[in-house]
Order: C-alpha cells, then structure tokens, then sequence
C-alpha cells in the first residue's frame, strides 16, 4: 500500500513537472509583442528598444488613414488598412539603430514619419 | 502729370499681359535652360545611394505614382495631363535630353527643393529620402511614352 502511495506521489510529480517546464519553455520562447500606433504624420512609440535575437511581434494600429511601415535595412515591410491592425513578425539578427519609414503614401508628413528601432545584445 | 498717368496706365495695362502663361520665347528658354544646369541647381556630385535594381525601379514607380503623376503623367512623359498645353514654362518630358542631363544629386536636389517659379513643388518631408532617390532610379528607366496609360484622377 505504502509502495503503491509513493509510485502515485512521484507520477503525479513527474507530471505537474512536465506541464510546469512546458509552461516556462513556451512563456520564455514566446515572442514579445508591442503595440504600436500609427496616425498622420507620427508612429507612436516612435522609438523602441530590442534585444538582439529575442523574437518580437510589431502590432501596427492605424488610428486614420492607412499606412506602412518599413525597415528597408532588416527587409521588413507592412501595410495596415484605415483604421486596421497588422503585425509584423521578426527577430533582430544585428544590433545598431534602424530607422523604418510609413510606406504607403498618407498625405504632406508622410516623409518625415518614421520609427526608430535600438537593437541591443 | 500725365506722364505718370500714362505710365500707371502702362503698367495697369501690360500687368495682366504679363502674367499670361503663354509659351516662352526661344532665347528665354535657352538663358534659363543654362542657369538652371549650370548656377542655380546644386549638388551635383551627390551619388544615389540605392542600388539601381528593379526593386529600387519599383519603389520609386510607386512613389511617383502618389503626385508626381498629376503633372508628369504615369509615364514621367505628360501622357493624359490635360494641361500640359497650357503650362508655362511648359511642363518637360522627364524622358528629355534637358532632364536626363541633371546628374543624379541634382535630380534630388529638384525634388527636394522645386523650382521656383515652375510650378515643380519641393517634396522634401513629403516623400521620405529613400523614396526620393528611388523616383530618380524610376526617372533614368521611364516606361515608353503611352505605355502606363492616363492617370486616374484625369480619366473620370
């Protein structure tokens, strides 16, 4: 009986182990996701700092008009719908400082609109 | 007396003649044609930083497609511009030897500034760099004359 108790105390252990360390794994593999706003003639954070090799997700709202947003240095491009959402996926694979640009034609400020990424070790 | 009523009336006259946007006469077009290359437009020995690619081509069609059109037509050579008769100085096939001649730093300085006073707007802030210097990409490979069609806005 005694026997029988302890083998069900350690299976039951392995298991909340298992689920636990899956859990951890997915949280820590997870990519960071940050929102980020876009409304002529500014992208709202307009800086943003990244660690190199750390996966991240750019969820780009429109709060107008539509707009792009591209980094031509790291080859990131997109486009969000008036008043859309879209998401840009990527991980940083060098560091330094890139300047991305709105990418789809929003009226007389559309050149002076960017964001700034930091991408640090 | 009447000299200076003759002469307010002169030019009360010849103002309104004056401003009529009729063609330019030969020799005012070959005096400015100059100046412009030679005094007034700069940067010269700037060199294009974007690669000449067809994607380069591609971004700077886009880009031209957003206003330029509305004067240059799709083709950068008038096509479908309704008053491209009716400009002065007339607006110029960008396909031209006049045009092609600016080196690549002028063509951007153009953009960037206009020129007074030919209508031609200064788009800095308006158009990012990167943008700026892929429609000179565009300008160097323009499409055949007619080949894009009429722009939108002058087809309904």
């Amino acid at each position: 009986m005694k026997k029988k108790f302890l083998l069900m105390v350690l299976f039951v252990g392995i298991v909340t182990a298992a689920v636990l360390s899956s859990r951890v794994a997915r949280a820590q593999g997870a990519p960071r996701r940050i929102e980020v706003t876009a409304k002529r003639f500014a992208f709202e954070p307009g800086e943003i700092t990244l660690k190199k090799g750390q996966p991240v997700v750019l969820v780009l709202k429109s709060a107008d008009v539509a707009h792009g947003l591209r980094f031509r240095e790291l080859n990131l491009n997109v486009k969000v719908a008036k008043g859309g959402t879209a998401e840009l996926s990527f991980t940083p694979d060098k560091t330094g400082d890139f300047v991305g640009h709105c990418s789809v034609f929003c009226g007389s400020g559309h050149g002076g609109m960017t964001l700034t990424l930091h991408v640090v070790d | 007396m009447r000299p200076f009523i003759i002469t307010i009336a002169a030019i009360a006259l010849a103002g309104p003649a004056g401003c009529k946007a009729d063609p330019p006469g030969k020799l005012e077009t070959k005096t400015i044609t100059y100046a412009k290359h030679h005094i007034f437009i700069g940067n010269k020995k700037q060199k294009n930083p974007l690669p000449d690619t067809t994607q380069t081509w591609a971004d700077g069609k886009e880009a031209f497609s957003h206003y330029c059109v509305a004067c240059h037509g799709m083709d950068g050579q008038n096509t479908g511009v309704p008053f491209v008769e009716h400009m002065s100085p007339p607006i110029p096939s960008l396909a031209s030897n006049d045009v092609q001649r600016y080196t690549d730093g002028q063509l951007k300085w153009i953009l960037d500034n206009g020129i007074r006073p030919s209508g031609m707007p200064g788009s800095k802030g308006t158009l990012d760099d990167d943008e700026l210097w892929s429609i000179i990409v565009f300008l160097r490979h323009l499409p055949l004359a007619g080949s894009r069609g009429v722009p939108d806005m002058y087809t309904h």
